[in-house]
């Protein structure tokens, strides 16, 4: 186990190194000119036109609001399915009543999954 | 010549003899590594125009494959380009733009002029073609052909990678930007309608019929 | 000889001038004053049905003594066929012709590209500027015969009026946006802006 936390160590080290290496001598060694003209964005050669600040529709908000709720109901989840493979016949609580506990879990997200959906939230237009 | 400017002062001493030796190192050890990086990962911003960038192509594919002199992959943003090559004719129309994404490039980068039209004009000796790139933007190797095999641009940037290792860091100057002047020009004007002249058969020919 | 030709001498009378078929291709002769009344009567008889048009170009000849002619080249695509119809101009005079880009939309830059090059002015053209060189170009017309092959300012101001020019001087960033030309939207179009509808293209009636 030792050995292992060494080999680890020892490449830790050499990746740590090696980043520094290449960030740091390219710092240094690389010619820094900046003009005017070389800061401006770059639009295939022509002369900028207009801001890059755009509106965003507000659905792409929903979207990651609802992928973040629902992703942290899958990521309660997968502990708890280790959980439940090694509960039987242990100690502690019994596969039935976990298998209750996690439905009861997933059926108040299913209820607002359902409010969700029933609103259109999932109406891309 | 090989020389910085500090061995110009008139007395050497202490200071400027160390000086000169970290220069020789910088020459003789850094020099090499950086130039050998440079040089063997040219990553190339295609400007290809015309008929030229059908031959840029096929050197960019299988047969012929630049791939292997470190050109491996073609930065269409010059952000993260080292090598504009202009690979066919430049209207008057395109200078502005090829002029504007050379500027964008950051430093180091170089110049590939790929084909006739882009050296000299080539066939278009006209009223709407630049008579060479080397005009409006600063040229380090010229490929001829009309247009040059892939074997030629290879052959071409192959002298850029000599040039490039022939470049040392402490070259005062070298990697500096060359703006316009003032009235919007790379060269004196004399010196434009020097390199614009026609030649060959192009000096026969003067109307439009 | 293409049969429409007859059915415009027929029409038209002595607007129409000589005919000729070469090489299996019918020209006609039109007078300048009758030019967009001929074309729109070849565009509009059901029987004639001329619905495109292939190109719009000009022809000054290296005689001198010959006019410099303004093409139109036409074709009906459900007839499949095709007639060349000219009008001649007095290179010393007048370069005007009527505009026909109120008949096909497609005329609109063939005639700026005939403006651009023989400096042929389009009378009622919406938007008549240079096409294929710069707007501000002020060399002259480089397709006339009288234009010499390398233009005619010198290299290095040729150069220099290219660095200098900006690309999309037309262009401005109030042009490109919807919101100030509100006024100027069918209805039905900002109706489906409203609505936030994307992608369709507003249908003509």
């Amino acid at each position: 186990m030792t050995q292992s936390y060494l080999i680890f160590t020892i490449l830790l080290v050499f990746v740590a190194l090696n980043a520094a290496i290449l960030i740091g001598v390219s710092h240094l060694v690389a010619p820094r000119k900046p003009t005017v003209l070389k800061g401006t964005p770059y639009e295939s050669g022509m002369p900028p036109l207009g801001t890059a600040r755009e509106r965003f529709s507000v659905k792409f908000y929903l979207v990651a609001m609802l992928f973040i709720v629902f992703d942290i109901e899958t990521v309660f989840l997968v502990p708890w399915a280790t959980i439940y493979l090694g509960a039987d016949g242990g100690t502690g609580p019994s596969m039935g009543f976990l298998l209750v506990e996690a439905l009861v879990f997933i059926g108040i997200l299913f209820a607002g999954y359902v409010y969700v959906w029933k609103r259109g939230a999932f109406e891309w237009d | 010549m090989g020389k910085h400017d500090v061995s110009g002062i008139a007395s050497p001493n202490w200071l400027t003899t160390r000086a000169e030796a970290l220069f020789d190192w910088v020459k003789q050890r850094v020099d090499p590594a950086v130039n050998w990086s440079r040089a063997n990962s040219l990553w190339p911003m295609p400007f290809g125009t015309a008929c030229c960038a059908i031959e840029f192509m096929a050197a960019a594919a299988s047969r012929f494959d630049f791939a292997r002199f470190g050109m491996e992959r073609q930065a269409f943003s010059p952000r993260q380009a080292d090598v504009l090559i202009c690979a066919g004719r430049l209207p008057f129309k395109l200078a502005p733009v090829i002029r504007r994404i050379y500027d964008q490039m950051p430093q180091p980068k170089w110049v590939i002029s790929m084909g006739a039209c882009a050296s000299t004009g080539g066939v278009f000796d006209n009223y709407a073609m630049v008579q060479g790139i080397d005009t409006v933007v600063p040229v380090d190797v010229y490929v001829p052909g009309c247009p040059p095999r892939p074997e030629g641009l290879l052959y071409g940037v192959l002298l850029l990678h000599k040039k490039i290792k022939g470049e040392s860091l402490v070259t005062a100057g070298l990697r500096d930007e060359q703006p316009l002047d003032d009235r919007g020009l790379r060269l004196p004007p004399a010196t434009i309608d020097e390199i614009s002249e026609p030649f060959g058969n192009s000096l026969h020919q003067f109307r439009s019929a | 000889m293409n049969p429409s030709v007859a059915a415009l001498r027929a029409t038209f009378g002595s607007a129409i001038g000589r005919a000729m078929e070469l090489c299996g291709d019918t020209i006609v002769y039109v007078d300048r004053a009758h030019l967009v009344d001929v074309l729109r009567w070849l565009r509009d008889t059901p029987g004639q049905a001329y619905d495109y048009l292939v190109d719009v170009t000009a022809v000054e000849y290296r005689d001198r003594e010959r006019p410099l002619e303004v093409v139109y080249f036409l074709r009906a695509l459900a007839r499949v066929a095709d007639l060349r119809v000219k009008v001649e101009l007095d290179p010393a005079g007048e370069l005007a012709v009527d505009s026909v880009a109120s008949l096909w939309a497609g005329a609109n830059w063939l005639e700026r590209e005939v403006y651009d090059m023989f400096g042929v002015t389009f009378r009622g053209h919406p938007d008549l500027r240079r096409i294929l060189m710069w707007e501000t170009y002020a060399e002259g017309y480089p397709l006339r015969k009288d234009f010499p092959l390398r233009g005619r300012f010198s290299r290095a101001e040729q150069v220099r009026q290219a660095l200098n020019a900006n690309p999309e001087a037309h262009y401005s960033l109030e042009e490109l946006s919807l919101a100030d030309v509100q006024a100027e939207l069918p209805p039905d179009m900002v109706d489906r802006l409203r609505r936030g509808e994307r992608g369709t293209v507003p249908h003509s009636e």
